[in-house]
């Protein structure tokens, strides 16, 4: 744990954690998602979050037009009223991942690249999720859509296979995709963004914002892999951009600071802009386990939940 | 010396220079390629820019850029032009001979200026190996510099040298750099010949072979020829009046060049006065005399000069100059029979009486016998046709052997003591009679001897007419003292000739009157008189000037009787110290001591003999003018003087002369002998060698740093 980003740090939760680099030597995704989620539940079953979060029954008054099978009879017997029982339908929500594959993201420095380390936390979520009953979904973009899975409770399986054939290529932006997301994602649910954000953070920011617009719970991974946080490069060397294939002479020692300090001003600056429009956001560094990213999106799912 | 190149439009490749510095520039992108996600921050970063454009090797760009430059220079085919480097990069040391022509024709204009430019510049084209040799030339030749390598000396001789006052000649100055070019151990040969290049100083028969290779490279620097005027000779006719000499100079004024006829005002000093002026009108290419009003010689050693009043282009053919004394008379001394006293010496007498300079002062004995003062201020002694007592034997051995004339005509009367027996050439017989025919005649004239010398020309006088019908007969053994000058048609002998001394006898086997022969009454017997007597007498022909070059013997006696200083022969015999003042105001020493006493005559003008401190009697003095021939500047061609003189048609010319039409040596030429490409290609490859040794070290350099980092 020598790589901690700044504001997205959490604490330990004291779980059983798995290095991501161990994960990758599982091919079969269900498998990896399965060992990671049961040894975080496990870890996590007496947290008082467990069994919060998607166990929520709502009332309200009958209206003309509503189906008189979901009227709670139980409840007209004691108020004499008609209230309409709404708790099984709202809590089947829908997931989805989205999940960028842009060129960028095939980058690695230890062993696993950002794009793998996504697919474990996407295949995850996506196991957890469907084991809260939710109907699951993923889309995978560049700049544009290259694979959408519409959520379904039956399209776990469809999920793993579209994550296990991601394949990085192209080079990617939000913009486009989200615009397109939004449009086919018409039912609200939550959806779960996981990129490396090389864009401007007020484009990033704007676009992703278009999802929670309408009405979608949205939570932003912000993958770095360490190499990207800390710059540890040493030879003056020639650094070749994956997406544009430029290149330009660089001496790291000379620039290392600046570097960094300007990618914690962009992660510092895509975090005060999620946060302001409501969307949960956290920096991953593709070293750290899986668990600390299962654990923010617990808490993210809890916040959420309140304030419903 | 500039930096010249065979093949200059090579040099486009120095922009391959670029390369070198473009490899330094983006080595690194080439080097080690980082794969990054996005270059979306280092981007943002003002320093790669900085390091991008920052050049880390300098001695590897160094190496690499100079290697470039190095072989571009190499192909352009580089060469030093008239440089020390230069020379010193040809096939090898340089013999280079340069001739420089003095005559005084190069006085006209800039002529010497650009010549002496010339020989400067021709020092410049050498390199430290490279001898120089300087010989300066008019009619003679003169080394000045003998193949030194310090051109500082050369420069110094340069500037010490003047135009002289000769003519010019080009045998004796080639001769002399043929020679050293021939002694020359040097591998390459040069020889710069500079001067007006006039046709008069080219014979065609100079006789002159350069060694082979020798590269001739004449320099002329003459234009074309000016107009000319000159005074070509100056006769000095003279009559005797009221017993002083009279002096009619007569001048011949020759024009070259002009294309109408031209008045022209010719002047007559004399002792630095001037006497006389006259207009004289000469046409275009040609001459025309004038013949000034006598004046009376007054003074011995008398300056005169003869000029034409306006200067041209070439100054000192302008005037002549002359030195003219008061005659001096032959005395001559007639010893006759007294019995037919006036008859047998009729013809003679008269014949030397006529004179036009009345050299001759002749005077008649009728005695037989001569004592020790009859003799005395004598010139020449004639015995003609009488006998002579033995008592004179003594006083006539003596007059003969201290310089006397004597002639002895062999008449019917002539007897001649036995103690004197050796004084003739041979011992004569009776008379023989001619007279078969028409008598004889002179069959046989010994032309190279002074005394039939001038009638050595065709209608230079004629022998044949004279018929000779009685002679004494003569037997002469040859000797180196005793000559036969003339024998008649039967191949006796009819005029004889023995050196004694100082002194000459002469023999004549027949009568100089009309006696014997008729010779007496044909045109030629007064020439032949006055040049028996003349030559009898020793007395030379004295010359009223000399021409510049030439060089007089002071203590030569008949030299100096040639200049008219007999008289001081005796003052210049070597006794005293002398010094002489040259025209130019100069004074040089002539040391006392025995051997020659050589006084050059290098300079037009008035050359003055005095004992030092200039005091006493008027000084002798000599003439010396420019030899005529010089006036005419016609130009030769100088590729006829280098084909004459070299195997080969190697002729070049010295550039930068305004007349060098020519490259000294072709621009081919003096690239393939310096090779500076070769040097320039090994230099390059020695750099290449140094790129790779050290572009090897900083690759190591960096691979370890690269290792480091991973």
């Amino acid at each position: 744990m020598s790589h901690r980003p700044g504001r997205g740090t959490a604490q330990s939760t004291g779980a059983q954690f798995l290095s991501p680099a161990i994960l990758a030597r599982i091919d079969n995704l269900e498998l990896l998602a399965r060992t990671v989620v049961d040894g975080f539940l496990n870890g996590l079953h007496r947290s008082p979050y467990l069994g919060l979060s998607m166990d929520f029954a709502e009332h309200r008054p009958y209206m003309p037009g509503d189906d008189i099978r979901r009227i709670d009879w139980r409840l007209y017997a004691r108020t004499d009223r008609h209230y309409i029982k709404l708790y099984e339908a709202e809590t089947n929500a829908n997931f989805a991942v989205l999940l960028d594959i842009s060129r960028s993201m095939s980058y690695g420095s230890e062993g696993i690249t950002k794009l793998d380390y996504a697919r474990y936390l996407a295949a995850c979520l996506t196991y957890f999720s469907r084991q809260q009953r939710d109907r699951v979904g993923l889309v995978t973009f560049d700049h544009e859509i290259v694979t959408y899975v519409p959520p379904s409770a039956r399209n776990l399986d469809l999920c793993l296979h579209a994550l296990d054939r991601a394949d990085p290529g192209r080079p990617g932006s939000l913009g486009r995709p989200m615009v397109k997301i939004a449009e086919i994602l018409n039912r609200k649910g939550i959806l779960v963004v996981l990129s490396d954000f090389y864009e401007e953070a007020e484009e990033a920011v704007s676009a992703v914002r278009m999802l929670a617009g309408r009405g979608h719970d949205v939570i932003v991974f912000h993958i770095l892999d360490p190499a990207e946080i800390d710059f540890p490069f040493e030879t003056p060397s020639s650094f070749e951009d994956l997406e544009s294939g430029e290149r330009i002479p660089v001496i790291p020692g000379k620039l290392r600071e600046v570097y960094r300090k300007l990618v914690g001003d962009h992660s510092a600056r895509l975090e005060d802009a999620f946060t302001g429009g409501r969307i949960d956001y956290t920096l991953l560094n593709s070293s750290h386990p899986l668990d600390f990213a299962l654990f923010r999106y617990l808490v993210a799912r809890e916040r959420k939940s309140r304030t419903r | 010396m500039p930096l010249q190149f065979l093949v200059p439009l090579f040099l486009a490749g120095l922009a391959a220079v670029a390369i070198p510095i473009f490899v330094h520039l983006t080595r690194k992108q080439r080097a080690k390629v980082v794969e990054f996600p996005s270059l979306m921050f280092l981007e943002r970063v003002p320093f790669h820019a900085e390091s991008r454009r920052k050049i880390h090797h300098w001695l590897l760009l160094l190496a690499r850029a100079l290697a470039v430059i190095l072989i571009v220079a190499a192909f352009s085919r580089p060469f030093l032009r008239d440089s020390d480097v230069a020379s010193g990069a040809t096939s090898g040391p340089r013999e280079r001979v340069v001739l420089l022509d003095r005559s005084y024709s190069m006085g006209i204009g800039d002529h010497w200026e650009r010549a002496t430019d010339a020989a400067r510049e021709a020092t410049q084209q050498v390199g430290p190996l490279d001898r120089l040799s300087l010989v300066t030339f008019a009619s003679s030749a003169e080394m000045v510099i003998r193949s030194t390598v310090d051109r500082t000396r050369f420069a110094s001789a340069l500037d010490t040298l003047r135009v002289s006052d000769q003519a010019t000649s080009y045998g004796p100055a080639l001769k002399l750099a043929q020679t050293i070019l021939e002694e020359s151990e040097l591998p390459a040969k040069e020889l710069v010949l500079i001067g007006d290049f006039q046709r008069t100083g080219w014979t065609g028969e100079e006789g002159v072979s350069l060694p082979e290779g020798t590269i001739v490279t004449p320099v002329a620097v003459g234009d074309e020829a000016p107009e000319n005027r000159a005074v070509s000779a100056v006769s000095l006719p003279r009559q005797r009046f009221s017993g002083r000499d009279r002096v009619t100079p007569t001048a011949r004024i020759t024009r070259l060049g002009g294309d109408a006829p031209e008045d022209i005002e010719v002047v007559l000093e004399v002792d630095g006065r001037e006497l006389q002026r006259s207009t004289v009108q000469l046409p275009a290419e040609g001459s025309a005399s004038v013949t000034f009003e006598p004046f009376t010689l007054a003074e011995r050693h008398t300056r005169g000069s003869v000029r034409i009043a306006t200067e041209d282009a070439l100054v000192p053919d302008d005037a002549y100059y002359f030195v003219s004394s008061p005659g001096r008379a032959l005395s001559v001394q007639i010893l006759e029979d007294a019995q037919n006293r006036g008859a047998s010496s009729l013809f003679l007498q008269r014949a030397l009486s006529i004179s036009a300079e009345n050299v001759f002062d002749v005077t008649v004995r009728a005695t037989g016998s001569l004592g020790p003062d009859d003799l005395t201020g004598t010139n020449v002694l004639v015995v003609n046709d009488r006998p002579l007592a033995a008592t004179s034997a003594t006083a006539l051995r003596s007059f003969v052997e201290e310089g006397g004339g004597l002639l002895v005509v062999l008449g019917e009367r002539i007897s001649w003591p036995t103690e004197l027996g050796d004084l003739l050439p041979g011992a004569f017989t009776g008379p023989v009679d001619r007279e078969e025919g028409r008598g004889g005649r002179l069959g046989y004239l010994e032309y190279d001897h002074p005394v039939f010398e001038v009638f050595r020309g065709p209608r230079s006088g004629d022998f044949t007419g004279a018929r000779f019908f009685r002679a004494r007969g003569l037997t002469v053994e040859p000797s180196d003292s005793s000559t036969v000058l003339a024998r008649y048609d039967d191949g006796s002998v009819a005029l004889a000739e023995r050196l004694l001394g100082e002194g000459r006898v002469l023999v004549w086997t027949s009568t100089l009157d009309a006696f014997w022969n008729d010779l007496a009454v044909q045109p030629v017997f007064l020439p032949f008189v006055h040049q028996l007597v003349r030559y009898a007498s020793g007395r030379t022909e004295t010359l009223a000037s000399f021409q510049a070059g030439q060089v007089l013997d002071v203590s030569d006696a008949r030299a100096m009787e040639t200049a008219g200083l007999g008289e001081a022969v005796g003052a210049l015999a070597g006794e005293d110290e002398l010094v002489t003042v040259t025209p130019s105001g100069a004074t040089a020493p002539l040391p006392a001591g025995e051997g020659p006493r050589f006084l050059r005559l290098e300079e037009q003008g008035f050359y003055e003999i005095r004992p030092p401190g200039g005091a006493g009697a008027r000084p002798l003095v000599v003439a010396v003018n420019v030899e005529p021939s010089e006036a005419d500047l016609a130009a030769l061609d100088t590729e006829e003087v280098v084909a004459s003189i070299t195997a080969g048609p190697r002729s070049t010319a010295l550039p930068g002369s305004e007349n060098a039409r020519t490259e000294l040596l072709r621009r081919e030429d003096q690239e393939r002998r310096q090779s500076l490409w070769r040097l320039l290609l090994m230099g390059a490859f020695g750099l290449l060698a140094l790129e790779t040794v050290l572009s090897n070290r900083v690759s190591r350099t960096v691979r370890r740093g690269s290792h480091a980092t991973a």
